[in-house]
């Protein structure tokens, strides 16, 4: 199991994750604002953090609160007629506006990566799903053709696959949701990128299979230090994995901080009503008093 | 709905254009100054007062026959496109209400239509079944039909699994008070679309025919004959051919563009009433047209 | 762990190997169950409803053979010499048994055999055909995806405009156009006749070069409108986007993402356009005076000569069906999601 710890043994990362602050961030976004050019409406207001190495940033909220827009803003893919009209976003040090779409193309992937809600429509249904992780391993680490496949096999097996072989030939309609999350796990860290942007990743994944998948980040997490930024509806998901959250509503952060000081001393009030629905809808709830008993 | 097409530019050049033509086919023989069949010793004149656009080979005057020949062209393009609509539409809803058995029958038949090459077919039939051009247009239509069933079926299918549909059988509607109320509103823009289309096809056709000297005597005059007797006399009239030509393409132009503008009204009309679920089913299949005789 | 690994995984990788090919296999062999399970049906009617031509026409070879002024008995005697007074199904038994086995029968007019007849004049069909195809893919091809690529654009617009001129051009308009311009007009290419490949590829392709350009106008204007559209829509699908997220660059992502989806509607459309270019062949054929297949449909249906309109036919059918199957097959190969249940 070496494919992932190519660039950083893990003890190396421990220490990175550690270091805090010290350490240069992978991806920092200062103050970014969102504006629509169409409506001339600003959509997200004012959102900071930064990512180092090994650490992982959540960012929740409702739908529509701004923070799929920020993601991809730090992506570079905001969608038609969406701008950033303020603020920055620096990813490994450069300030991304200076970038040309050659260094793009060259930052994306092997710096930073991103997985999607519905992972089907991201990965192309014409094509063998192993063929599309194996043409990420060449073109951006410059592999042979047969070491390619090898890899993206390797890859699939380390995104805990059971049949990676199998699944290397099949293409997207033949495999289930949360295999399909895992391909372009696989996909996304193919070219071994130092921070992945999970948006809303499990969403649409049943609870069981959930788990499995945020269990499958934190293990990546751990044994590369990859650096994440999970963003999810869920206040749950985001607890489970990160150190540092971020409460959006209509496009303002409302509350930023460690993730225990947030969930046990929640300042604003949306982010108290959030946990406040999970006690008093989650399953915690019903089964807590039984297991007493 | 045919407002809202003559609010498009598009769709008011096309209309206007097709009117005129209309127009000609109904009044050409009263409107051509000269007598179209007169021939005289003045042959392969250039345009002139007298001839505007000259004359053929045997003296004729080209702008009467070119009046005169347009009511073969739009009566068989008419009869191309009635016949595929009447023949089309009635199976095409049919088969979703009908049952297995008539599905099965209808789209074997409809792919056994489309792979006939039509003009092929055309010249066998007014060879076989004697020298009319209606019997032809006849059976083209029957053989352009498949797509009118095609966009009927597809449109009522997509309307019978709708959900609204769906409720309206729960709380108890029957099948044909559905097809009255809901099915027709969606298969009408279609049909139009198709319709429209099939008429510049017909043109095609006739044309083609006429120009082959199939489905009409001799010396009567038809676009295609035209420019059939304009080939043998090319190089001391190479411009003969262009009005007749151009009359044919502008006539296929504007159908094809009524065609373009009811489907821009139409699918406007449809993307709003389309919810996200089905606009993603459908994706995978958009633009796709159904392959002929194709697996489905 | 790696050696164990290392010990495990040829096996497994072999077992696999094999399962991949059985599935691609499998999946080839669906395409071609499922095309043949559509297309004898339709072989079976279509030859049917073409016999039955015959008896709706009411033609004799008596008629063509004796005049109009025979006996009846002597029209009795001719027909049970053609077979005709056997009963209808048992005729088309006969006829049907003899296609199988690659006998179209012999030819009313001159007893001449028609599978013979329509194979020399086939080898010029196929030709233009064929070429018309090449043009007609390259061309458009080139068209399609430059105005894909420039959408909105003067250089899209100017694209769409003439892809417009030339949809609305019958190939017999085209035709004459090329001969006027080209033959007549500039004498670059010969304006009539036909001459074997065997004689020179440089003679055989100025022959067949016009009547092709008049055919391939048709099947140009649908590949650019169809493609256009098709790699357009693609464009803003989200698989694009994940491959822009993973860091391809532009070029990769258009030719080996966005292309070969954009493709498979296109490829949809020349299975439909075939039989179009097969019947339009009968014009084309006639104007640059080819002695091919259509000129031999239009003067055996002229002649009123039914077993070679029959057997025209018939061929035309097996062109057309063959064609899409191929036609299918690439479609399961480039877009293998479309086939699944559609």
């Amino acid at each position: 199991m070496t494919l992932l710890s190519q660039h950083t043994a893990p003890e190396q990362t421990r220490t990175v994750a550690t270091a805090g602050p010290s350490a240069p961030p992978v991806l920092a976004v200062r103050d970014v604002r969102i504006s629509d050019r169409v409506t001339e409406r600003e959509i997200v207001r004012g959102v900071s953090f930064e990512l180092t190495p090994g650490k992982a940033v959540g960012i929740v909220g409702e739908s529509g609160s701004g923070k799929t827009l920020t993601c991809r803003a730090a992506l570079g893919i905001l969608p038609p007629h969406f701008e950033v009209t303020g603020g920055s976003v620096e990813i490994d040090g450069t300030d991304i506006a200076t970038l040309t779409p050659p260094q793009w193309a060259a930052l994306r992937g092997s710096t930073i990566s991103a997985v999607f809600q519905d992972p089907a429509s991201y990965l192309n249904p014409s094509i063998r799903v192993g063929a599309q992780i194996a043409e990420v391993v060449r073109v951006k680490k410059g592999l042979k053709r047969r070491e390619a496949r090898h890899r993206a096999v390797e890859l699939l097996r380390a995104v805990r696959l059971s049949d990676p072989e199998l699944v290397y030939g099949q293409y997207t309609y033949e495999l289930s949701g949360g295999m399909l999350q895992r391909v372009l796990i696989a996909a996304a860290i193919a070219a071994d990128p130092r921070a992945l942007i999970a948006d809303e990743a499990t969403t649409a994944l049943d609870v069981t299979v959930q788990a499995e998948i945020l269990d499958l980040l934190a293990e990546l997490r751990e044994r590369s230090g990859l650096a994440l930024v999970v963003v999810s509806h869920d206040l749950a998901v985001v607890a489970h994995l990160c150190d540092e959250v971020l409460v959006m509503r209509q496009g303002e952060v409302v509350e930023h901080g460690p993730t225990r000081a947030v969930l046990y001393d929640p300042q604003h009030e949306y982010t108290r009503l959030l946990i406040a629905e999970h006690d008093q809808y989650g399953l915690e709830k019903f089964l807590t008093p039984k297991e007493a008993s | 709905m045919v407002r809202r097409v003559l609010s498009l530019t598009s769709g008011r050049i096309a209309v206007v254009i097709l009117a005129v033509i209309a127009l000609l086919a109904i009044l050409g023989p009263w409107l051509a100054p000269q007598d179209p069949l007169a021939t005289s010793d003045n042959t392969l004149a250039a345009a002139s007062g007298a001839h505007w656009l000259g004359t053929d080979y045997l003296g004729r005057d080209v702008f009467s026959r070119l009046l005169d020949g347009s009511r073969v062209s739009v009566l068989g393009s008419l009869e191309v496109a009635l016949t595929a609509l009447a023949v089309g539409v009635v199976p095409g809803i049919l088969s979703v209400y009908l049952g297995r058995v008539f599905e099965w029958l209808t789209l074997r038949l409809a792919d056994t239509l489309v792979a006939l090459p039509f003009l092929l077919f055309a010249v066998a039939v007014i060879a076989l079944l004697g020298n009319g051009l209606t019997q032809a247009m006849l059976v083209t239509g029957a053989l352009v039909s498949p797509l009118f069933y095609r966009v009927s079926r597809a449109a009522t299918l997509a309307v019978a699994r709708s959900p609204y549909v769906e409720a309206a059988l729960i709380s108890g509607a029957s099948t044909g008070w559905v097809v009255r109320r809901h099915v027709w509103v969606k298969v009408l823009p279609p049909i139009a679309v198709a319709l429209a289309q099939t008429i510049g096809v017909g043109f095609v056709i006739v044309s083609s025919l006429t120009f082959l000297g199939i489905g009409v005597q001799p010396p009567a005059p038809t676009w295609g004959g035209l420019l059939a007797s304009d080939l043998g006399y090319l190089s001391h009239q190479p411009w003969a051919p262009v009005p007749p030509a151009l009359l044919i393409m502008v006539t296929v132009w504007a159908s094809n563009l009524l065609a373009d503008a009811i489907r821009d009204v139409s699918g406007e009309a449809g993307r709003t009433l389309a919810d996200n679920r089905t606009v993603r089913a459908n994706r995978l299949g958009k633009g796709r047209p159904v392959p002929a005789g194709g697996a489905r | 762990m790696t050696t164990t690994a290392l010990q495990v995984v040829p096996a497994r990788r072999r077992g696999a190997a094999a399962a991949r090919t059985r599935h691609a296999l499998g999946r080839i062999l669906g395409v071609i169950a499922r095309s043949i399970g559509i297309f004898v049906p339709v072989f079976l009617v279509a030859t049917f409803v073409t016999f039955a031509l015959r008896s709706l026409s009411g033609l004799s070879p008596a008629r063509i053979q004796l005049g109009e002024n025979a006996t009846p008995e002597a029209i009795q005697r001719v027909e049970a010499q053609w077979g005709l007074d056997k009963p209808f199904l048992a005729q088309y038994g006969d006829w049907f048994t003899g296609v199988l086995h690659g006998e179209l029968g012999v030819s009313w007019v001159n007893g001449a055999d028609i599978s013979t007849l329509i194979g020399l004049g086939l080898g010029v069909s196929l030709s233009v055909a064929t070429f018309a195809l090449v043009i007609g893919v390259v061309v458009g091809f080139a068209l399609g995806t430059l105005a894909a690529l420039r959408r909105t654009t003067w250089i899209d617009r100017a694209i769409t405009g003439f892809v417009t001129v030339i949809s609305v051009m019958p190939p017999f308009v085209v035709g004459i156009v090329l001969v006027a311009v080209l033959a007549v007009g500039l004498d670059v290419f010969p304006s009539a006749g036909y001459l074997p490949a065997e004689q020179g590829i440089g003679p055989w392709l100025a022959h067949i070069t016009l009547p092709a350009l008049a055919l391939s106008c048709d099947v140009i204007a649908d590949v650019a409108r169809q493609l256009r559209t098709g790699l357009v829509a693609a464009h803003s699908e989200n698989y694009v986007t994940g491959a822009v997220v993973r860091g391809l660059s532009p070029r990769r992502i258009f030719f080996g993402h966005i292309l070969r989806n954009g493709l498979g509607p296109t490829l949809a459309t020349l299975g439909l356009k075939f039989p179009a270019l097969v019947g339009a062949s009968v014009v084309t054929e006639w104007i640059f005076g080819l002695q091919g297949f259509g000129r031999f449909a239009n003067d055996s249906a002229q002649a009123g000569d039914v077993p070679a309109v029959q057997g025209v036919l018939v061929v035309s059918i097996v062109l057309v069906v063959s064609f899409n199957l191929i036609v299918n097959l690439v479609l399961a190969r480039v877009t293998p999601a479309s086939q699944r249940g559609v």
